[in-house]
């Protein structure tokens, strides 16, 4: 049999390869070449990831977190940036499906309405200011396309094996807090060495999750709370000042546009 | 060897390496796209893969921390979109289009601009018919037939 | 009358010195056009006590006090080893001082332990000033001409922009100058003589626009540079080889302490005090003090003396335009006139006269240094009176001839005879009077002509100018020679020592020099008369430039010349006639009642002006009178004449030679300036290639270092992203490892 390391090394050349072959700059045929290979490598790093539970819900994971890695390709390989909005809120939704699974209600549906519903449709608009005319050069090129695939590639490899060793490793362990520095190779395993805090692992967690995730918000996490909310005050501000000032500015007449022409078409 | 892992363990892994997947694209989208636009939706995207690892780690730990966190993630994450997206639109007004190599001033001052070869055509040229030629060769033909394929 | 000298003393150049900050902070906003009357009433006020301070000193040479010392205070002091002590310590530490200071003098060393009881070794500056004989004359002289020449410049400056500063240079220049003939230190006498260089330098480029102006005043600034490199050496020298560079004694009294009170420490200056036996303290012994005077070779006998006799030489040479660092002083001619009669004509230049004239027992125990002396004053004033006969800028000519008569007076003190000191010093004072006269009549003839001062350009003047023709004349007159006027007294004077020096030394320069100053005598009675003839005789020219301004200067400016002309009329009989300067058989003079000079007196006196004294005037008359004779013949008379004289001199190439000023410039050019531009060329190259090159190979390396790695820094966001990725990757892989 081919050994786990070797099927995960396989997956991340392949995913590398593809994800570089699917990046703008490619032609069609490659890029379509491409597509296969991203496959072929998510799904061999995807048959090393195990699951839980029964039949049905291994499935739904499965498909769920298929359906967000292609998405996720797809939001950086689109040339159109319109697409790749769109192509990232199906990510955004893959994500949210996870959350669910995750036993975090309250965090989909945020993630959905904020992200989504809010951020997403902000940078649509952004888009539609900028760039009514549709591609344009420099969306059909990448720069550096093979280096940056293969880095986000090795390092998703890399992440991969930690993750696999470190839980193994952990799994070994002989006591949690034996504190011989045995097993304590890295923070990851002492993390994990950590025991569940109540009660092991429930497939939903005890009470409501909302009202106790309300309720850690409004009492342990309060500070947190305002200065994030001051903080957003602040974006808001900053975000009409530097275009309002920025607008002024384009305005003098000695602020002349240099260099760089819109693409016509 | 076959390794039985509990199974918070087990479900742990599985979200990590999502989790992992989800940053590293993000990464390739941030070094490659050339729009500033996407490059920020890449970045946005390694933002879900941290918050998918987040979520994952306290439903492990049962700690409600983690999601608490990835609240927190969520609202910086606007207010990182407000401010960037204003920039985005200056520096679009400024030099009309959302290249990001057409921002390379802070570069030293003796170094030669980062400037890339005009795109190679993507796609194959358009088969038109050819039609049988008849009288006068109609002229600068070559040219009007590469221009059209733009319109 | 005595106990005024310290009083008067100070209150002659604090004057001055009060007028020019009056005037330099209130100029030019509050005074503007009034500038004069703060230094006009400031050196009137210095001229007065001069004049006061004549009578005081004479009053006290009555009572057989010849030396008047004031202390200030303290300028610097370095405490030496035995400083404090009691003699004895420091007697046996002098050698030890000497033998460490100088390398030349240890030599010498023995001699000098041997000959001077020892100083103090601490070295001690105190501000001294001094009135003695010599003091009194120069500062009488220097304030009465200033205070004409202030009163005169009113009227010359008048309109001009710079109205306040003119004065304030000048009250400056008469506070250093006075400063420089009162005190009683070879450095103060450094310092104050760099200080009216400064104001000379200052004036000379007056009108700073003019390029020519400023080039002077640099030229000035250089040459004289050379000439004070000299003199700095000689002090110098004069340190290490005697201890100190005071003139008089000193002795330093320490008062132990008493009840309640700390040690202290008196320094007294007064010569009654330092020999008074009674006060306790360590007496130092001035370079030109009693005690030193009193020995029978006050200086050694080595060859030091000689050095520092040259020494000092070159820097009066530099000061006093003598040969061959005389090219200055024609091209100071572009400073405004009055600065060209008070600076560079009576006062200034002298300096270097009265410096050889104060030092006269040191060139007196030097073998070689009077010849010195003498040798340079005749041959400059041979060279300044050919170079003048050709000249055609009228201030030029007086320029030359200032040189020439200078030179007079270096000849006549390098005689180092009692009649020679005190001729030398005469013709400064009598040359002082006719020279200012000169120069300020040529001002005026200079502002009539609205600037213009080039003999071709102008002529006939005697009628559109009346008052400055016949004060002209006077001074022509006294500046040729011509009985009674001052010039015949002081000039006679000289040749008479000259001769009597010649006569007692057979064989020697003497003889040769007397002949060439009676040449010299003539050439100045012809040049001065050509002058003279051109600019006010024959027929009426008047420059374009000259405007509506052809007529007489306003009286401020003619009231000075009237007073110089007589001064130029009377003061050479008046005190041949009182024998102040020259004695008379009975009776030496004022002037020689100066300590330093006391010792010509037993040599000379005998003699005093004997049957070739007559012949000498006899001759000289002569001479004078053969001078403007052939002028008037030349330049009035037969112009055909001069003209074919000059087509002579042409052919011969004399003429050349006299125009071209003997190329003296071109010649220090060549010689000096054009080798050290090269040597700076060879130099800068070897900067630039061999030391630059040096320091350059060590910037390179970092520089090739940055090149390396600037292509980092490209600019471009993703690559930065890209490193970073790149190097969590690396971080990443060393941990899974």
């Amino acid at each position: 049999m081919i050994s786990p390391q070797a099927i995960l090394a396989l997956g991340t050349a392949l995913a590398a390869v593809g994800i570089w072959w699917l990046l703008p700059g490619s032609s069609t045929q490659r890029r379509m070449l491409g597509g296969v290979l991203a496959l072929m490598g998510f799904g061999c790093l995807g048959s090393q990831v195990p699951a839980v539970g029964d039949w049905f819900t291994k499935g739904i994971f499965h498909a769920i977190a298929a359906a967000t890695i292609v998405a996720a390709v797809a939001t950086i390989s689109c040339r159109k940036p319109v697409y790749c909005a769109i192509w990232f809120g199906m990510t955004l939704t893959g994500t949210a499906g996870l959350f669910l699974l995750a036993g975090a209600e309250f965090l989909a549906v945020a993630t959905i309405v904020v992200y989504a519903g809010a951020i997403l449709v902000t940078f649509l608009f952004v888009l539609m200011l900028s760039q009514p005319e549709g591609h344009t050069s420099y969306d059909r090129r990448s720069w550096e396309a093979m280096l940056s695939a293969f880095t986000g590639a090795v390092l998703v490899g890399i992440l991969t094996t930690m993750i696999g060793s470190a839980i193994t490793k952990a799994d070994q362990l002989p006591s949690p807090f034996s504190g011989d520095g045995q097993g304590a190779r890295s923070d990851a395993g002492q993390a994990l060495a950590r025991p569940p805090r109540e009660g092991g692992l429930k497939p939903t967690l005890q009470k409501p999750t909302v009202s106790r995730l309300g309720a850690e918000l409004f009492t342990r996490y309060l500070v947190a709370v305002e200065a994030t909310g001051t903080l957003l005050f602040a974006a808001l501000v900053g975000a009409a000042v530097i275009v309002s000032q920025g607008r002024a500015a384009m305005r003098r007449p000695d602020a002349t546009r240099e260099g760089g022409t819109t693409d016509a078409s | 060897m076959k390794i039985t892992m509990p199974p918070e363990l087990v479900a742990l892994q599985s979200f990590l390496a999502i989790g992992a997947v989800l940053f590293g694209v993000g990464l390739i989208g941030f070094l490659s796209r050339r729009n500033m636009i996407v490059m920020f939706l890449s970045a946005e995207m390694m933002l879900q893969g941290v918050s998918l690892s987040l979520v994952a780690w306290g439903r492990y730990h049962n700690d409600l921390g983690g999601q608490m966190l990835v609240i927190f993630i969520i609202a910086v994450a606007a207010c990182e979109a407000a401010i960037a997206l204003a920039l985005v639109l200056m520096l679009f007004e400024r030099k009309g289009n959302l290249d990001i190599a057409v921002w390379q001033e802070l570069r030293e001052s003796n170094q030669p601009p980062f400037e890339e070869e005009p795109p190679e055509s993507e796609e194959a040229p358009a088969d038109w018919p050819h039609l049988t030629r008849s009288g006068v060769l109609p002229k600068s033909i070559s040219e009007k037939e590469s221009y059209r394929r733009k319109v | 009358m005595e106990s005024y000298i310290p009083k008067l003393l100070i209150l002659i150049p604090t004057l001055p010195l009060l007028a020019a900050v009056v005037v330099a902070v209130l100029g030019k906003r509050v005074l503007r056009e009034q500038s004069h009357w703060p230094v006009a009433l400031a050196l009137a006020g210095s001229c007065l006590a001069s004049v006061l301070l004549i009578f005081a000193v004479q009053q006290a040479q009555k009572n057989h006090r010849h030396e008047h010392v004031v202390r200030l205070w303290t300028w610097a002091a370095v405490e030496g080893r035995g400083a404090g002590s009691g003699g004895q310590e420091a007697n046996t530490q002098y050698p030890a001082l000497i033998t460490k200071n100088s390398v030349l003098s240890t030599k010498n060393s023995a001699l000098i332990t041997k000959n001077s009881v020892p100083t103090t070794p601490a070295f001690r500056m105190d501000i001294v000033l001094r009135a003695d004989s010599l003091t009194a004359i120069m500062l009488g002289m220097v304030t009465f001409i200033s205070t004409l020449v202030v009163i005169y410049a009113s009227g010359y400056i008048h309109g001009d922009p710079g109205y306040w500063r003119f004065f304030a240079y000048v009250a400056l220049f008469v506070f250093s100058m006075t400063m420089l003939v009162s005190v009683s230190n070879f450095v103060l006498l450094y310092v104050f003589w760099e200080a009216v260089g400064l104001c000379s330098y200052l004036l000379i480029g007056f009108w700073f626009e003019k390029p020519a102006a400023a080039a002077a005043g640099m030229k000035a600034f250089l040459v004289n540079r050379v000439g004070d490199f000299g003199f700095a050496l000689g002090v110098f020298l004069l340190w290490t080889t005697f201890g100190t560079l005071d003139f008089h004694d000193s002795k330093v009294q320490t008062i132990p302490a008493a009840d309640g009170h700390a040690a202290t420490t008196v320094v007294h200056v007064d010569p009654q005090a330092v020999e008074n036996p009674e006060i306790p303290g360590t007496v130092e012994h001035g370079i030109f003090g009693h005690w030193r005077l009193a020995q029978e070779h006050p200086f050694g006998e080595g060859s030091v003396v000689t050095a520092i006799c040259l020494l000092l030489l070159v820097g009066a040479c530099g000061k006093s335009a003598q040969f061959p660092l005389h090219v200055w002083l024609p091209d100071a001619m572009e400073g405004p006139s009055p600065v060209s009669a008070l600076i560079h004509a009576a006062t200034m230049v002298t300096a270097g006269v009265y410096l050889i004239a104060r030092c006269t027992p040191l060139y007196a125990a030097s073998l070689y240094a009077q010849e010195v002396v003498s040798t340079i004053g005749g041959f400059t004033a041979l060279l300044a009176a050919l170079i003048a006969l050709t000249q055609t800028d009228l201030k030029r000519i007086l320029a030359y001839s200032t040189v020439s008569q200078l030179g007079f007076m270096f000849l006549a003190l390098g005689t180092g005879s009692q009649l020679g000191v005190t001729a030398g010093m005469f013709h400064l004072f009598t040359h002082a009077f006719f020279k200012a006269l000169l120069f300020l009549g040529a001002g005026s003839v200079m502002h009539a002509m609205g600037g213009v001062i080039d003999l071709r350009e102008f002529g006939g003047l005697r009628r559109k100018m009346p008052i400055t023709h016949w004060t002209f004349l006077f001074g022509c007159l006294a500046l040729s020679g011509i009985i009674p006027f001052a010039g015949f007294w002081s000039k006679d004077a000289i040749l008479a020592a000259v001769a009597e020096k010649a006569s007692e030394a057979p064989g020697s320069i003497y003889g040769y020099l007397s002949y060439g100053a009676m040449f010299t005598a003539f050439l100045t009675a012809f040049y001065t008369f050509r002058a003279y003839f051109l600019a006010f005789h024959g027929e009426e020219r008047i420059p374009k430039e000259a405007g509506h301004h052809a007529h007489e200067s306003p009286a401020v400016m003619t009231g000075p010349l009237v007073i110089l002309a007589i001064g130029a009329l009377t003061v050479g009989a008046y005190f041949q006639w009182t024998g102040d300067f020259l004695g008379h058989k009975d009776h030496p003079g004022f002037l020689m009642q100066t300590p330093s000079l006391t010792a010509l007196q037993t040599e000379v006196v005998a003699e005093g002006s004997g049957p070739s004294h007559l012949t000498v005037a006899l001759i000289s008359t002569v001479v004078a009178l053969a001078g403007i004779g052939l002028a008037w013949l030349f330049y009035i008379a037969r112009r055909d004449l001069a003209e074919s004289a000059a087509k002579l001199a042409k052919s011969l190439g004399l003429y050349t030679l006299s125009h071209g000023k003997f190329f003296i410039d071109e010649i220090d050019r060549a010689l000096i300036v054009r080798p050290l531009e090269a040597l700076a060329v060879l130099l800068a190259q070897i900067d630039r290639s061999v030391i630059d090159a040096v320091v350059n190979a060590f910037g390179a390396f970092p520089r090739a270092l940055g090149a390396t790695f600037r292509p980092l820094q490209g600019g471009l966001v993703q690559f930065y992203a890209l490193v970073m990725a790149l190097s969590v990757l690396a971080l990443l892989g060393t941990l899974l490892w």
